[in-house]
């Protein structure tokens, strides 16, 4: 039987580590010997490495050296391993070529292929040349581990290495070199159904199919991060922080403008002071050389114009005199009945006549008795005579009397008319102050009217108003454009939200509709799996397990003909009858060309395998979908949100623009008010100032004219009493002169009486005479009658006659000149009328334009103060302060410009506006930080700020949120977030998934060791009773977690979380989903921090439980046996429990036809074992064609149940020397 | 645990009762030991009654701030009162301090101790507030500063957010310094006669 099979046959160590040369045979059971350290376990790694072909799963440590490098030392260091085989043995040579290389040699080891004759190993390249040379095939370097498992395990397809094989191993080949390997790597005494689990799953796994956690975690830990970041993001708190600080930012930003704007002004006024300052000095002092001239020219012809007037006057009292005086004598003349006057003077020529007429008639009369008539006349002439003296002398004393009191009356009158003229003249001095000064009052008076019409009609403030209405009508004309500016801008983001929803809509029905049909192959590929899987499941007991066992070659036959369904039904009860094999019911087929229709259950396999991958590619393809899905709405946020941030910051500022507008607009309107109002209160003020003159004014007038009045009221009361005394005096003394003469004339009458009562009395004597002597007397009377009445008159017109005279000498000399003096006095008057009115107007004139040059040059020296003034305030109070220091750059760099704000108010409203700015800025930065103080140091929407930050950081802080906020960045953020969701628990389900699909093995593993233990003839020792085994669900929490998690995503599909922060209830369902997702990543999450695993295994995913009895003792079912009986007893156990599982995984990775080879069970330090258990384990493992290779501390009597012994000492060199020790075989 | 379940109260109120039993604050920009999830456990308004009411039975009373919450204790001795006040004190001059720096420290600014110290170094009125600051015998500015982030760490005020870079986060619970130092009222008592000795009034 031996010499049949195959058989790792030989190890040779060729300066090997400390082993110059050594050759064992290692065909039968093989113990090593030797004190520690002396090279047992690198031996036993030798022989490993022929298993395993793996130098770092030989249970190295790190610590010590790698495998090759310890083991190949030198060039010609070789390793190798003999196999028999059913004729001719081969073997393998391990060199160390940079790597570990293999060579297969088809001959058996002989020494002489490897040393010269100086016993000095060879050099490669010599060892390849002796084989050619000896024609012995050698074949090519094997340069991977890999390669040269493959041929060991029999799975070559180079047909010349094919034959160096050791077994024929199936697709699971590599679990015999695992399981070689983790027997030997067991060193615990104690059986933990840990250990057990390793073993079994390193044997199924490769290196790479673990969860590793740490990726996980990292997984995990990035989409907890980015969660965390977008529920803090979304928190009611966190949004109105986001409203505070666009708010602020609004306002500190327009606060900013306005200072900067405000810090211009001020630089321009300041450049424009500075530049303006001779300017205007030089403008007042024209101005004022200009009110110079004018007042010199208005004075100038104010004087000519006087003194024009003055001769006018002159001239006017001149014929007002002329006028009075002749005026007055024509009264006075009338007074004196003039024109009777006249009239009878213009008799007296005729008179005479009349008279010289009578008076020769009455001589003719009397010329015959002019004796008598001589004699009567002498005497009544004598009467007469004395009678005229008489009268004479009467009237001359009444003429005396007459005249005394005349004269009287006229020293009365004449006191009365000086005191009068005095009275007068005082009056009129007086009146002409008073006048004098009323005319001045007046003249300012009127001035001062002349002014108040001036200030009505002046516009104060002119251009102010001016410039300001065309500011308001340009701010008007812009403010429109905005406006409609604003509507486009608006309508623009209306239609580009509208077709962004539009495209979103169409990203989330292809997803939706995507994942939905995805979903459904994905359903229909996992039937068309659990259709196999079934088929696969119940295949041992169908027919086709039957055919599989009992049939040869069945798929040629059967195959061919019969029905698959009927291939997996269980109730056809399948037997062999010799009679008719290899036909069908007793007719033979012919079957050739017809085409096999049963499939091997490997093609079973690969179709399962096929659609598994089919599903994968269908996930992948939608996780590519979505991720272009994700992608198009990332480009379509980009490209919309871009559009729609600028267009919404566009119109934010043109929001912002018309908002300052209004205010402007407002503010314009009421500056414009107030600068009316400003203008009518200057007039008012200037009228004020008027208005009190006037009042003033009017007030010392009414007080002149009073005083006037007073003066006329008193000087008329003294007239009036002048003239009522002198009235008085006047009839005093024409009453006693009338007295006087009224007493002579009565006196006169009766002496005049008596004298004509003699004359009567003489002339009727003389008429008696002459009638005695015949004269007619009657004639004569009448004659003389006529005579005296004519003489009479005569007298009469000879008393007024110098009146007369005088009268007709005025008359010719005034009273017919007095038309032209009234014509010529009234033209005076119209001249001086149109003198003084000219002279008003001049006065008028001249003060408007003396007030418009005053204005002009007060305006000059007002500007010159304020400038003065504003750069006084400037350097005094702003230019250290840091607000100075702030706007530096702007206030020194502005151009000279005139604004309608002073310095000292720029610099005032800048200082206060900083004290704002800076109180605002603070709520902003205490806003900002406390923002960003909600979210992590590192959070991905990178909202951070430093403490130190500058002013421009925070305002592009909020600049860039804002951004974040228009381009809604939160949503793809969002979507991201969901789709990592998605992403995490798919790959986590994949893994779980994959891992956990070697599940099936690991029961199968265990269903035959479990059957293995049965068979296992424990019955002649009695030893052991029985050893059970049994497969339980994991109990690890993170693998647990991650089961569920795999069972999730199995449930709901390809989740792509659109509820994931969405609170409508529309995705209600959704959210509900999202939440369990999230809640499960995170307890996921923080299980593995807990458990501190660094990757689940497929150990994790199952329990093991033993229950052994040893004689008495049974365990129960525990996953750890720690003391079962004795020590030998647990090594015993120990390894009969790896010799089953060894036996089982070689038999199950070995292929059916390959039963005749033998592999070597590798266990170290089993000194502590009876010999009578040692003998009970080797026959154990002999029935499973395993042989056992273990190590010795020292010769104990043991070693004499192997077939090999071989001994470890080590020399004065300190090489090992190894040699078979002479024992005899008690039993193998 | 039991009581938890009949009280219907969420599975973090162990934690809540941990930190804030200790007289911690819980704020909600805190990220250590999960407090910002602890501070949205309890201020979910059905939470929020029925931890008030469970807590309410062993005294205490869970008090809100802008932010953050705390414990205040029902009945408790004026003893402790006073003691909690002379802890207090000693937050006067520390608050003081972040207040006068160029970069004022508030909620949510996150500085390192040596920031505050080297502007300390460069500005004597700061460092003078500094050296003032009593309770710490550190021998240099930045170890005081530390100190006090220390201790604010300790009495959650602050959150060392990265250890490497010694980041410290000032958290919501600031403000209740912050309100307390305004609703101090400081008098003159002139009953003492010429001695300015002057006092504080919490209101």
């Amino acid at each position: 039987m031996e010499n049949n099979c195959r058989i790792l046959n030989r190890i040779v160590e060729i300066n090997i580590a400390n082993v110059k040369y050594t050759d064992l045979e290692l065909s039968g059971n093989t113990c090593f010997v030797g004190t520690n350290n002396f090279g047992k376990t690198s031996l036993q790694r030798a022989i490993l490495f022929f298993y395993s072909a793996n130098s770092r799963g030989l249970g190295i440590a790190p610590s010590q050296k790698p495998f090759d490098e310890h083991y190949f030392r030198n060039e010609n260091s070789y390793l190798i391993y003999e196999i028999r085989t059913e004729d001719k043995p081969f073997f393998v040579i391990v060199y160390r070529h940079n790597k570990l290389v293999f060579r297969f040699v088809d001959a058996e080891y002989s020494p002489d292929y490897f040393f010269n004759e100086n016993d000095e190993a060879l050099k490669m390249k010599d060892i390849v040349a002796g084989f050619d040379k000896r024609g012995t095939y050698i074949s090519n370097q094997i340069d991977t581990f890999e390669r040269y498992r493959n041929v060991l395990y029999g799975t070559e397809t180079d047909k010349q290495l094919s034959k160096f094989y050791l077994l024929k191993g199936n697709e699971k080949y590599q679990n015999i070199p695992k399981s070689i390997t983790n027997v030997f790597l067991s060193s615990k005494s104690s059986i933990d159904s840990r250990f057990i689990k390793d073993f079994i799953a390193n044997s199924l796994t490769t290196e790479n199919s673990s969860i590793k956690l740490e990726q996980v975690e990292r997984q995990l830990r990035q989409f907890n991060e980015k969660y965390s970041d977008i529920e803090t993001y979304l928190k009611k708190e966190t949004q109105q922080l986001i409203e505070f600080i666009d708010r602020k930012y609004d306002q500190v930003h327009m606060l900013k403008g306005a200072q900067m704007e405000m810090a211009d002004k001020l630089g321009s006024s300041l450049r424009y002071a500075e530049t303006q300052n001779e300017t205007i000095i030089k403008a007042s002092r024209e101005k004022e050389e200009e009110i110079e001239k004018l007042a010199e020219g208005n004075e100038e012809q104010k004087t000519h114009l006087e003194e024009k007037q003055k001769d006018i006057r002159e001239e006017i009292g001149y014929y007002d005199k002329s006028i009075r005086e002749a005026n007055k004598k024509l009264k006075e003349y009338k007074d004196k009945n003039i024109d009777q006057a006249v009239e009878k003077n213009a008799e007296r020529e005729k008179l005479q006549v009349d008279l010289n007429i009578a008076r020769r008639e009455y001589e003719s009369l009397t010329s015959n008795v002019q004796s008598i008539e001589m004699k009567y006349s002498s005497l009544i002439e004598q009467l007469r005579n004395d009678k005229t003296a008489y009268v004479n002398k009467i009237n001359s004393r009444t003429s005396e009397i007459f005249n005394h009191y005349n004269e009287l009356q006229l020293l009365q009158k004449n006191e009365f008319n000086k005191k009068d003229n005095e009275l007068k003249q005082k009056r009129e001095d007086a009146l002409t102050d008073l006048n004098a000064e009323v005319t001045s009052k007046q003249i300012e008076f009127n001035e001062l009217k002349a002014e108040e019409k001036v200030i009505r009609n002046t516009r104060f403030y002119e251009n102010e108003i001016k410039a300001q209405e065309t500011e308001l009508a340009e701010l008007r004309a812009i403010n429109y454009k905005n406006k409609s500016e604003r509507a486009i801008k608006t309508n623009l983001v209306q239609t580009n939200q509208k077709e962004w929803e539009n495209l979103e809509q169409k990203l989330k029905t292809a997803s939706a509709h995507q994942i939905q049909k995805t979903n459904n192959e994905i359903i229909r590929i996992k039937n068309e799996i659990k259709a196999i899987e079934e088929k696969l499941n119940v295949q041992h007991n169908a027919l086709y397990g039957y055919l599989e066992k009992n049939v040869k070659d069945w798929h040629t036959t059967i195959g061919k003909v019969v029905n698959e369904d009927l291939l997996f039904r269980t109730d056809l009860d399948p037997k062999i009858i010799a009679d008719k094999a290899f036909s069908l019911y007793g007719v033979t087929l012919k079957l050739d060309d017809v085409q096999i229709v049963s499939k091997t259950i490997e093609e079973y396999q690969f179709e399962k395998n096929e659609r598994n991958a089919i599903i994968r590619d269908l996930e992948e393809s939608l996780n590519q979908f979505q991720t272009s899905n994700n992608e198009e709405k990332m480009l379509a946020a980009d490209k919309f949100g871009k559009q729609l941030g600028e267009l919404k910051e566009d119109l934010k500022v043109l929001n912002y623009s018309l908002e300052l507008a209004d205010k402007r607009e407002k503010k314009l309107i009421l500056e414009i008010e107030d600068w009316k109002q400003r203008a009518s209160t200057e007039i008012e003020q200037s009228l004020s100032g008027n208005k009190q003159k006037i009042n003033i004014i009017e007030e010392e007038l009414a007080i002149l004219n009073k005083k006037k009045n007073n003066l006329l009221n008193d000087f008329n009361t003294q007239f009036d009493k002048l003239k009522i005394f002198n009235d008085e005096r006047l009839a005093d003394l024409k009453g006693r002169q009338e007295t006087e003469i009224s007493e002579l004339e009565v006196e006169k009458k009766n002496q005049v009486k008596e004298y004509e009562e003699k004359e009567t009395k003489l002339s009727s004597e003389k008429e008696s005479n002459f009638k005695e002597k015949g004269v007619d007397s009657k004639e004569i009377k009448r004659i003389d009658a006529r005579i005296k009445e004519l003489q009479e008159a005569l007298k009469e017109i000879e008393q007024y006659s110098q009146v007369v005279n005088d009268y007709l000498k005025d008359k010719r000399d005034i009273f017919d000149k007095l038309p032209d003096f009234i014509q010529k006095k009234e033209e005076y008057v119209k001249t001086a009328n149109d003198l003084s009115a000219e002279l008003e107007e001049i006065a008028r004139k001249y003060n408007i334009k003396r007030m418009e040059l005053n204005k002009q040059k007060r305006a000059f020296d007002e500007e010159l103060i304020e400038f003065n003034n504003g750069i006084n305030y400037f350097t005094k109070n702003f230019r250290e302060t840091p607000v100075y220091n702030k706007y530096v750059d702007i206030i020194e760099r502005a151009e000279p410009k005139k604004t309608n704000y002073s310095v000292m108010d720029l610099c005032t409203q800048l200082l206060k506006n900083d004290s704002h700015f800076n109180e605002e800025y603070g709520a902003f930065q205490r806003y900002v930080n406390e923002f960003a103080g909600k979210f992590r140091l590192e959070n991905h929407f990178n909202f951070v700020i430093r403490n130190d930050a500058s002013q421009g950081e925070y305002e592009r802080f909020a600049q860039n949120l804002r951004s974040f906020i228009n381009e809604t960045k939160i949503e793809l953020s969002i979507a991201e977030t969901a789709t990592q969701i998605g992403l995490v628990t798919d790959s986590i389900a994949t893994k779980v998934k994959e891992l956990s699909g070697q599940k099936e093995k690991i029961q199968h593993i265990i269903t035959l060791i479990a059957e293995d233990f049965k068979k296992a003839e424990f019955e002649e020792s009695k030893l052991i009773e029985f050893i059970k085994i049994r497969l339980e669900d994991s109990e690890n929490k993170v693998y647990k977690l991650l089961k569920r998690i795999q069972e999730f995503r199995e449930e709901n599909g390809l989740v792509y979380n659109e509820g994931l922060f969405n609170t409508d209830f529309a995705t209600h369902k959704n959210k509900e989903i999202s939440n369990r997702a999230v809640k499960l990543l995170e307890q996921l999450r923080s299980a593995i921090k807990e458990q501190e695993q660094e990757e689940i295994r497929l150990q994790d995913l199952f329990e093991l439980r033993f229950n052994i009895k040893e004689g008495m003792n049974e365990t129960g079912w525990t996953h750890k046996i720690d003391s079962i009986g004795s020590t030998g007893t647990d090594i015993l156990v120990k390894a009969i429990i790896y010799i089953t599982l060894l036996h089982v995984f070689i038999k199950e990775s070995s292929h059916r036809s390959s039963t005749d080879f033998k592999v070597h069970c590798i266990i170290d330090e089993v000194g502590q074992i009876s010999a009578h258990y040692l003998r009970e384990l080797l026959r154990f493992a002999k029935n499973r064609n395993i042989m056992m290779i273990n190590g010795l501390p020292n010769k104990s009597g043991l070693e004499a149940h192997y077939k090999y012994t071989y001994q470890f000492r080590r020399e004065e060199n300190n090489n090992v020397r190894i040699f078979p020790s002479i024992v005899t075989e008690v039993e193998a | 645990m039991e009581d938890t379940i009949n009280f219907n109260l969420p599975k973090q109120t162990h934690d809540i009762f941990a930190v804030m039993a200790r007289g911690n604050f819980i704020s909600s920009n805190g990220s250590k030991d999960g407090m910002n999830r602890l501070y949205d456990v309890i201020n979910n308004p059905e939470n929020f009654d029925r931890l008030q009411a469970y807590f309410n039975v062993i005294r205490y009373n869970i008090e809100r701030g802008n932010n953050f919450f705390y414990f205040s204790k029902l009945g408790e001795p004026n003893s402790e009162l006073e003691k909690k006040l002379e802890r207090f004190e000693r937050y006067i001059d520390i608050i003081d301090l972040f207040a006068s720096m160029d970069n004022k420290i508030g909620i949510g600014s996150r500085f390192r101790p040596g920031e505050i110290s080297e502007e300390c170094n460069a500005n004597v009125r700061l460092k003078q507030k500094l050296q003032k600051i009593p309770l710490y015998r550190s021998e240099t500015l930045h170890n005081k500063v530390r100190e006090i982030c220390d201790l604010m760490s300790r009495d959650s005020f602050l959150e060392l957010e990265d250890e490497k870079s010694e980041s410290y986060k000032v958290l919501d619970s600031y403000s209740y310094l912050l309100d307390i130092i305004n609703s101090v009222a400081i008098y003159e008592d002139n009953s003492l006669g010429g001695d300015d000795t002057q006092g504080l009034v919490y209101n």
